[in-house]
């Protein structure tokens, strides 16, 4: 013990004594377990957060789907979502041989189907208010209401005819075009006003088939819909809540969007536009003087100006006039260009304008495209191949706490089980009632595609060759009473179905919690046991990798830190191994003497590896230690996630890492281990000193 | 008296580029336990290499070199460096003391390299030599805080600590003024005279010869000549023999 605290202090001496070379060493050694025990920290941060994020969202902590699945099942994917991760085939089986599994607390089944929303213009809605005003009043005695309609009609037909004079000279179908504007013209002319008194109705239909087309195509929304049993969906994810309206009633069909998709794709662009410059100015920082493209986006929304323009009826557009002259200090008497001028926003009147706007416009015009309560038609292509439409009602926005401005939590809305295999492909009674009157009617015979050729040609035909008697088609029908009675659109939306009535049906796959600290890689195993006992395979994937392209993205993470690990590894692999050579070469005659006076070989390794492992130890503790307090600090503050990607890998707006003794340990010890490995050469060679040399006099 | 240190028919050889240079040549030679013995002769007549082999930090290429009547030809690496901790001490033309220790740690570095001592009886032992090369005021200094007569006694201070049968010393006054170097030699010889420990000089050094008991000469790896000196007279041991 004597002799190793001889060797330390000979060897502690000699770290200072050679103070460069020790800097050097030790800097980077303090770095290298900087960098390892708070990337590693962080990593770690991001994975526990991510987890929460995912597990207590959407995913639970595993997801099971069909075993003979085409596709891998991802839940998050940026674009995409066609995969084809077929069905669980007895969903309520499976749940029921689930239940017996310890470790799982709840199953939660799922399905999810892209569909497309058609918004309407500002004219699709003028017209419709238009169309319902004069129905409720005589045409010869126009009320006030429809009066101020027609002129929003005609103020919208004027300033799409300013801009049909616009695009005339490069428009490919120049008659085409010139008949365009004739008709837009002609909205605002006397001949107009005569005909729409004379004939309503017809000037209405005229109106609609030729001058409603003219504006702006129609927004067009995409949105994913995941249909759940809210129920367990509700009580077992615990980041969901409602923000606007209500969760869909125990039993009955609905949707609820994502507050998210709410925001940015269903609200009225000059507010989301508004909206977003805020939050650029507020969170961001950033400055329409020195951010160009902030100042760029000020451009854009005074341009947008029609938006609102178009969507003010004569009442309120009479309102505003005085309140934006008043408010932009101007005599202007053009609503559009007050307008425009009004949403072209600066530094000093950003503030202002903003406030103006939620108190005296947003309150004037429809806000929303759709608003809650709304019935909206969500329109998918089957697993059939055809389009089909679903009317549902909006119960209500939702988020997930934390992942508010997340727009891969955002991705998903969420509805009914039933609703969402009316999206899939899977009709509902009424309509396998009706199908099957139009069969019967029609004298239509089933034929399967296994005696197709008996059928259609015969039964002497010999069977094509390649073609499969098993080959597997899709089946609308399976599982499905066809015997039940029609009933009408309206009694299914109002019908209200049993927990068996949603679970009976198709389910593509399913979130499956456990219970606390049970472990995943247990549950895995006993879940694919379980199902393969049932009779219904399943695939069973932990979180990580369910959650496709976000699962991914920790690997990539990961596998960045190992890379810059590996590489400053590298590097003190090299330097550490080099100083000690140079070291060990210009100490060879004190190395020297100590052989000559009776040090061992053995006694000559051990004080350099002794000294590399001090400088090791106390850089690396250094290192831990600056870590250590950087990720306290950041622990308490936080780290501000850099976008709406970010902020779902960070689980919330901001990410609070936290520092664990076993990375400390692990910093510590795999750079002490590295240090020691790129010593020990240097350190035999030093061993293999001859004490003769002690003997050569110094020059 | 004893030989303490006997060398016969010792040759050793040197590969030098393709050929070999022979520094000693069938080298016969004893010196006796107690002897002040000095190895003399000019640069490169192999008296260094002669040294070495008797300081069992080099090998003989034929021949058999006995230290302490241990036959160290039949030694491993492992033998001989416990041999030269147990029986042996050195002091260096350069003084080849460890930079980095302080006057007392470079002392006591033989002893803990020898173990079994406790940290009492390693002060003790320490205390003991330095009060004898009067170096008591310098424990804390480190080496290059020191002059080189200082630093030359704070090696031989390192030498004389585990109590060796013989001390070796390289040119010890090489590198030290006259007035030093002359008071160096004669702590070494009041040393030998009180503690009967042999010495053995390598040097060139008239003083130092003039101190010997025996004066071995040297040239071109053969032994020429030895004989009394006459500081010999009067007390050192007789009995040393040299063969050519």
């Amino acid at each position: 013990m004597n002799m190793f605290y001889m060797l330390a202090g000979i060897a502690w001496r000699n770290v200072v004594a050679h103070r460069v070379k020790s800097a050097i060493v030790g800097t980077l050694l303090f770095f290298g377990t900087f960098l390892v025990v708070t990337g590693k920290s962080l990593v770690d941060s991001i994975e526990h957060a991510m987890a929460e994020s995912i597990t207590s969202s959407l995913a639970g902590d595993l997801q099971i789907y069909d075993k003979n699945a085409k596709d891998p099942l991802q839940l998050f994917s940026f674009g995409g979502g066609g995969e084809d991760i077929g069905e669980i085939p007895d969903f309520p089986k499976l749940r029921d041989a689930l239940a017996a599994v310890p470790e799982v607390r709840a199953v939660v089944p799922m399905g999810s189907v892209n569909t497309v929303v058609f918004g309407s213009t500002e004219l699709d809605q003028a017209l419709t208010k238009l169309r319902i005003a004069t129905r409720a009043s005589p045409a010869d005695a126009p009320n006030q209401e429809s009066q101020g309609l027609l002129e929003q009609v005609q103020a919208i037909a004027a300033q799409l005819a300013e801009d049909q004079k616009v695009v005339l000279p490069i428009a490919a179908d120049k008659v085409k075009a010139q008949q365009d504007l004739d008709a837009l013209v002609h909205v605002n002319t006397d001949a107009f006003h005569q005909e729409f008194a004379s004939n309503t109705e017809s000037t209405l239909d005229w109106l609609d088939r030729t001058i409603a087309p003219l504006a702006s195509d129609g927004k067009l929304m995409y949105l994913r819909v995941l249909g759940t049993e809210m129920g367990s969906f509700t009580q077992d994810f615990s980041r969901f809540h409602i923000v606007d309206g209500e969760n869909i009633p125990e039993g009955k069909r609905g949707f609820l969007i994502s507050k998210y998709a709410y925001e940015r794709f269903v609200k009225n662009k000059v507010a989301r536009e508004l909206d977003d410059m805020k939050q650029k100015r507020d969170e961001d920082g950033l400055r329409f003087e020195s951010d160009k493209a902030l100042s760029d986006q000020a451009g854009r929304c005074s341009r947008q100006y029609a938006r609102i323009l178009f969507m003010l009826s004569p009442t309120d557009a009479r309102a505003v006039l005085p309140l934006l002259q008043k408010e932009l200090g101007s005599e202007e008497k053009d609503l559009g260009a007050l307008i425009k001028d009004f949403l072209l926003v600066n530094d000093d009147n950003f503030e202002a304008r903003y406030a103006f706007f939620y108190k005296e416009i947003a309150t004037r015009i429809r806000l929303y495209d759709v608003a809650v309560g709304d019935t909206l038609t969500l329109r998918a292509y089957t697993r059939t191949g055809y389009m089909r439409s679903v009317n549902v009602k909006i119960w209500g926005t939702f988020e997930f706490t934390g992942l508010e401005s997340s727009q891969l939590a955002g991705v998903y809305n969420l509805s009914d089980l039933v609703t969402f295999r009316q999206l899939y492909g899977k009709m509902s009674d009424s309509q396998l009632a009706e199908l099957d009157d139009i069969r019967k009617s029609a004298s239509i015979k089933e034929v399967t595609r296994a005696n197709a050729e008996d059928e259609l040609f015969g039964a002497a035909a010999e069977p094509l060759v390649g073609e499969s008697a098993e080959a597997k088609t899709f089946d609308e029908f399976a599982g499905v009473d066809m015997t039940a009675a029609s009933r009408s659109a309206a009694e299914l939306d109002e019908r209200v179905y049993s927990k068996a009535d949603m679970e009976n049906g198709v389910v593509l796959n399913a979130a499956v919690v456990l219970k606390d600290g049970a472990s995943a890689t247990d549950a895995k195993a006993h879940i694919a046991a379980a199902a393969e006992t049932a009779g219904v395979p399943v695939t069973v994937l932990d979180w990580q990798t369910a959650s496709g392209i976000v699962g991914q993205l920790l690997l990539v993470i990961k596998g960045v830190l190992v890379i810059a690990i590996l590489v400053i590894f590298l590097v003190a692999l090299f330097i550490i191994n080099n100083s000690m050579m140079m070291a060990t070469m210009e100490r060879t005659a004190e190395i020297g003497t100590m052989r000559a006076i009776g040090a061992q070989r053995g006694q000559v390794l051990a004080l350099f590896l002794i000294e590399t492992l001090l400088l090791a130890v106390v850089a690396s503790g250094l290192g831990a230690g600056f870590s250590m307090g950087l990720l306290a600090w950041l622990g308490e503050v936080g780290i501000k996630a850099p976008s709406s990607q970010a902020m779902f890998l960070f689980g919330g707006p901001r990410l609070f890492p936290a520092w664990s003794w076993l990375n400390v340990a692990f910093g510590m010890g795999s750079v002490s281990l590295i240090s020691l490995a790129s010593t020990f050469y240097p350190a035999l060679m030093a061993a293999r000193v001859q004490p003769v040399v002690a003997m050569n006099p110094k020059e | 008296m004893s030989a303490i240190v006997a060398l016969k028919n010792v040759v050793k050889e040197y590969p030098l580029g393709a050929t070999t240079v022979r520094a000693l040549k069938r080298v016969d030679l004893e010196i006796d336990r107690g002897e002040f013995t000095v190895i003399a002769g000019p640069s490169g007549s192999g008296k260094s290499t002669l040294l070495n082999l008797i300081g069992c930090i080099d090998v003989a290429t034929s021949g058999e070199v006995l230290v302490g009547g241990q036959n160290t030809s039949s030694l491993n690496d492992n033998q001989l460096t416990q041999l030269r901790l147990r029986k042996l001490g050195f002091i260096f033309q350069s003084f080849n003391l460890i930079a980095v220790l302080d006057v007392f740690q470079n002392i006591e570095f033989p002893l803990l390299l020898q173990g079994g001592l406790t940290a009492g009886e390693r002060q003790t032992r320490v205390m003991d030599v330095v009060e004898k090369v009067g170096l008591k005021t310098q424990l804390r200094q480190r080496p290059s805080e020191l002059s080189g007569g200082q630093r030359q006694r704070v090696a031989i201070a390192r030498a004389l600590v585990t109590r060796p049968e013989i001390v070796l010393a390289d040119e010890p006054t090489a590198n030290l003024d006259s007035a030093t170097g002359g008071s160096i030699i004669t702590l070494m010889r009041d040393l030998n005279r009180a503690d009967k420990t042999t010495f053995i000089f390598s040097t060139h050094d008239h003083r130092v010869m003039e101190q010997a008991d025996r004066v071995v000469t040297i040239l071109d790896g053969v032994v020429n000549a030895q004989g009394l000196s006459a500081a010999a007279d009067d007390s050192a041991p007789t009995g040393g023999s040299v063969h050519a």
